[in-house]
């Protein structure tokens, strides 16, 4: 038997927090398929359940102050229809699992299992994204980068909650998606990368790059990407080599039952080659 | 005036499954029922030196070797498989203990709790390694003409290696059976492709006359091969424990187990040594056939048999020796899938032709061409071909649906064309069917037809499609003819659900039979009648030197696949994929339409994204997290045709349709990469990984 919580809102749903050790469950799309022990049975929690996925205050798509607020209880697939996501945010999600898991799973539910394969955090990592945690007492505000520490591991204390994700609402002319899995839908991420940019007269003004699935989290070498502000969009190409000697080290990928690390390396190569030699030319500009 | 036979109609048993009405295995309710899970090896090859059982609650029972009241192993063509494990156990997965009791939870708690002291045993993983150390099981060999003078005249000689992967069935309802005891008969209920094999298992491992055990098949959520022989092992651990502890037990496999424990396709290598003459036409062919039987032998000289018969696919060649060898590794057995050996060997075969078209300069449809089988021509087992055979009609179709020729000129970088051609031997390898004698009953009752056979219903429309025949003779509304519950108990031996024997065999019968009871229906109000299968008489056989006619007739097929492969990725993305068959004649060109799109993607999935590997006996993709099969968004166009060219002896003309389809997409897949990226492709799956990796070796 699995024990749960099911409180009416936010506050009670931190008074249990702060009472009982739990494990919190919005969409469970992960949780039920780790801890699943096979036909007829039950899956084995080793503590009881704290159901959050229906809580109000965690449900909201928001715009407030030069941020884009998501409740981290809100659908993958209220995401793809609401106005307010960015375009290239919905390619990613878009190619996430399929249409039946995208109806249960949430973004805070992406953002807390902390996979290295995770499809929406290579963008929530680009647009320097926020998080919100709250215990009964007290919320703090913590960079996501700052929030996974490693593979299924977060800075969550055992009586907070993730209660609001927050998004930069910085417009990126220049955005470009990639992910590569085994085949076309309901696969995990072999690599994934989310490219922004804004060039400005042959310049590049401000450039984020983020690779999933290579290394224990999320990898963006901000000294790579913080060399090349201000360089000219038309000598990349000839400094390629250069800038991927700067990025190469931070990519640690490993062999797997999906693929090999020299792959995912090779990919992570020709990704970024792509993505900055083809800079002045992708024209995916999304809307606000 | 009558409709067409070909004319569809829709499944009878569509409706029931799509509004999830139709039970499963899982769906039966037995009273007081008692679960059951298998304790398994961890081990890939070790002496069991201790088992620890801990205290049992009242209830439950822990069952082993011991209770076995009959033979301990699973009888099938080579009955090597212990039922459960003796003191030795071969391959990670094998059954050792069966727990039995009231509540899954304890069932499965208690299966953890068992602990089981190993002495490890050197293992051999590999077909390398196997064939280093001398692990045969099987050893055939066949020739034809004088391979070694014709060798020594040959102008040019070459040699190559091609090899394919495991693959897993993946049907939607994993295995499962059910047993009880009712008086003093066995009734066991399963998920199965041939309740006679289950049968005569049980009567071995019971030691119980047929008459006292009933197997009783229940709708099966896809076989693929899966459900042959595998099943037997099974039924005979229920069977068991239903005699151990007088309940009522049920065992259904969760997907992982499935993953772990059962049979999966035969992992290849096929080496070549081969002559041609100054017009570049391939005179001789020495063809070494290595299969990974895995760690016993079961079904796969069978499988070995289609392989090496199959082995020169759609060609003519005078001098051949073929040598077929299966080989013992420390990793789960091999077994039927969908092709039985065929694929591997006419996957390599393709690739051969078309390598040494490339490599000479020609087109290979040119050089494939040339050597094709003609009606009259002997097959590499000496085998005369009685029929029409209607390749270059369904070769000229193909061409033109896909514009082959323009688009082969015309294709950019990282796209490609590829064509494959393929044949399928309809029905039992070698004398089989003549061994088996199907026979069929049917049953008239006033108005109403009883079809009795056990042939089953898997997924692929067998009930419709029978029912049809019988329907379109007997000119009555298809629901006046009905198929008998596959019960043992009720049905005779049509024979297993294999070999893509279902329609031109028992259906062949089955119409035999109709005409009889159409030219007695207005006299008789109940009329019974059976019929056995004959061979034709000009079709001979000789299982000893492999000569002779090894299939009744053959289906053929020609494919087309376009492919774009990602520059960034290189993962593969078929685009379209043509397929022109002749089967004969359709029955139910929807329904067969569906056994040739289905049989497409499984054989692009074999192709392509079906990585399935073993690290040291462990298989290292055990779910479907891992292991991926094609999803609807990776299902290419496909284009699918037929010409008709009936079979004398099958009914309407129809030949084999079922396992034809798999055999063409892989072949014709990788030639397409090959033309995209201009690298030859020798090995299955084609992984992004492998292409990526020769790409930047050519650099």
């Amino acid at each position: 038997m699995v024990n749960g919580y099911h409180p009416k809102d936010l506050i009670e749903a931190l008074k249990i927090r702060a009472e009982v050790s739990c494990i919190p469950l919005a969409g469970g799309t992960d949780l039920m398929v780790q801890n699943a022990r096979g036909t007829g049975l039950s899956p084995n929690f080793d503590k009881p359940l704290l159901f959050v996925g229906h809580l109000p205050e965690l449900r909201h798509i928001e715009k407030k102050e030069g941020f884009l607020h998501i409740g981290p209880s809100v659908l993958l697939s209220e995401m793809l229809s609401h106005p307010f996501i960015p375009e290239t945010f919905k390619k990613a999600i878009s190619q996430m699992a399929s249409p039946p898991t995208r109806n249960l799973a949430t973004l805070g539910g992406n953002i807390c299992n902390a996979s290295p394969a995770g499809d929406t955090l290579p963008f929530l990592y680009a647009m320097d994204a926020e998080l919100i945690l709250e215990n009964h007492a007290f919320d703090r505000r913590i960079p996501i980068e700052e929030f996974i520490c490693g593979p299924k591991q977060t800075e969550l204390k055992s009586d907070e909650l993730l209660t609001d994700i927050l998004i930069p609402t910085t417009l990126f002319p220049v955005s470009y998606y990639k992910k590569v899995g085994q085949r076309r839908g309901m696969s995990l991420t072999k690599v994934s990368f989310h490219g922004l940019a804004e060039i400005v007269d042959g310049y590049v003004e401000d450039l984020r790059m983020a690779f999933g699935s290579v290394a224990p989290t999320v990898v963006r070498s901000r000294d790579c990407e913080n060399s090349l502000i201000g360089e000219p969009v038309s000598t990349l190409k000839s400094r390629f080599n250069e800038i991927w000697e700067l990025y190469e080290p931070s990519i640690q990928p490993i062999d797997d039952a999906r693929s090999t690390a020299t792959y995912r390396k090779n990919v992570c190569y020709n990704i970024l080659k792509d993505f900055l030699t083809h800079l002045e030319n992708i024209k995916e500009i999304y809307n606000e | 005036m009558k409709m067409s036979i070909s004319k569809s109609i829709n499944r009878t048993d569509a409706k029931g499954k799509i509004w999830g009405e139709t039970p499963y295995l899982g769906d039966i309710a037995f009273d007081n029922p008692l679960y059951v899970k298998t304790v398994r090896s961890n081990q890939s090859h070790a002496r069991i030196s201790a088992i620890h059982i801990p205290t049992l609650p009242e209830g439950y029972w822990v069952i082993d070797k011991s209770h076995i009241p009959g033979k301990n192993y699973m009888k099938t063509v080579v009955s090597d498989h212990p039922i459960l494990a003796e003191d030795e156990v071969l391959y990670i997965g094998q059954p050792i203990l069966l727990v039995a009791g009231p509540d899954r939870e304890k069932v499965y708690g208690l299966s953890k709790e068992i602990r089981i002291d190993y002495e490890p045993l050197p293992a051999v993983y590999t077909l390398e390694e196997s064939e280093k150390q001398g692990m045969v099981f099987t050893d055939y060999t066949l020739s034809k003409g004088n391979p070694v003078e014709a060798f020594s005249q040959a102008e040019k000689i070459l040699q190559d290696e091609y090899s394919t992967g495991l693959q897993e069935h993946v049907y939607l309802e994993p295995q499962g059976m059910a047993a009880e005891f009712k008086e003093d008969t066995v009734f066991v209920y399963g998920s199965m492709q041939c309740p006679f094999y289950v049968e005569e298992a049980l009567t071995e491992a019971l030691n119980m006359p047929a008459d006292k055990i009933r197997v009783i098949q229940t709708t099966t959520g896809g076989a693929f091969g899966g459900k042959e022989e595998f099943p037997s092992l099974i039924a005979c651990h229920v069977a068991i424990a239903t005699c151990v502890t007088g309940h009522p037990v049920i065992l259904i496999y969760d997907r992982d187990e499935d993953i772990l424990s059962t049979t999966k396709r035969h992992p290849s290598l096929v080496r070549y040594k081969v002559g041609l003459d100054k017009n570049n036409t391939l005179t001789v062919l020495d063809i070494d056939i290595l299969y990974n039987a895995g760690a016993y032998a079961g079904i796969s000289p069978v499988v070995l048999q289609r392989g090496i018969f199959s082995s020169t696919n759609v060609y003519n060649f005078q001098h051949i020796r073929v040598r077929g060898r299966n080989f013992r590794t420390h990793t789960v057995p091999s077994g039927a899938f969908r092709g039985f050996g065929a694929p591997q060997s006419i996957f390599a075969m393709e690739m051969l032709m078309h390598n040494i078209a490339i490599s000479l300069g020609l087109e290979p449809i040119d050089f494939k061409m040339k050597h094709c089988l003609k009606q009259g021509d002997t097959s590499c087992t000496g085998g005369k071909i009685h029929d029409k055979i209607i390749l270059p009609e369904l070769l000229e179709r193909a061409l033109t649906l896909s514009e082959y020729r323009k688009k082969i000129q015309t294709h950019k970088p990282f796209t490609g064309i590829g064509l494959s051609l393929f044949l399928h031997g309809c029905g039992f390898t070698g004398n089989g069917e003549q061994t088996i004698r199907g026979k069929i009953i049917l049953q008239k009752k006033g108005k109403d037809v009883l079809i009795k056979v056990s042939s089953v219903e898997m997924g692929q429309g067998a009930d419709t499609i029978l029912r049809k025949i019988v329907a379109h003779t007997l000119e009555l509304p298809i629901h006046h003819v009905q198929c008998e519950v596959r019960d043992t108990g009720l049905i005779p031996d049509s024979g297993p659900t294999v070999a893509s024997r279902t329609v031109m065999i028992v259906g062949g019968l089955l119409q035999k039979a109709a005409e009889e009871m159409k030219s007695r229906w207005d006299t008789e109000e109940n009329l019974e009648i059976s019929k056995v299968y004959h061979h034709p008489d000009f079709l001979v056989w000789d299982n000893d030197t492999f000569t002779g006619n090894a299939y009744p007739t053959y289906s053929w097929g020609v494919n087309v696949a376009e492919v774009a492969i990602d520059p960034i990725s290189y993962a593969i993305q078929v685009k379209k994929i043509t397929a022109v068959y002749d089967v004969g004649r359709a029955i139910d060109e929807r329904t067969l339409r569906g056994q040739m799109e289905g049989g497409i993607v499984q054989g692009m999935g074999w192709a392509t994204i079906e990585v399935m590997h073993a690290d040291e006996g462990t298989l290292v993709q055990r779910t479907l997290t891992d292991y991926k099969i094609p999803t609807s968004t990776d299902i290419p166009d496909i284009v699918c045709d037929f010409i008709e060219n009936p079979y004398e002896f099958g009914p309407f003309g129809a030949k084999c349709a079922g396992e034809l389809p798999f055999t063409g997409p892989a072949p014709a897949i990788a030639a397409a990469v090959s033309n995209a990226l201009g690298i030859p492709i020798k090995e299955l799956p084609i992984t992004p990984e492998k292409l990526l990796e020769m790409k930047n070796d050519e650099d």
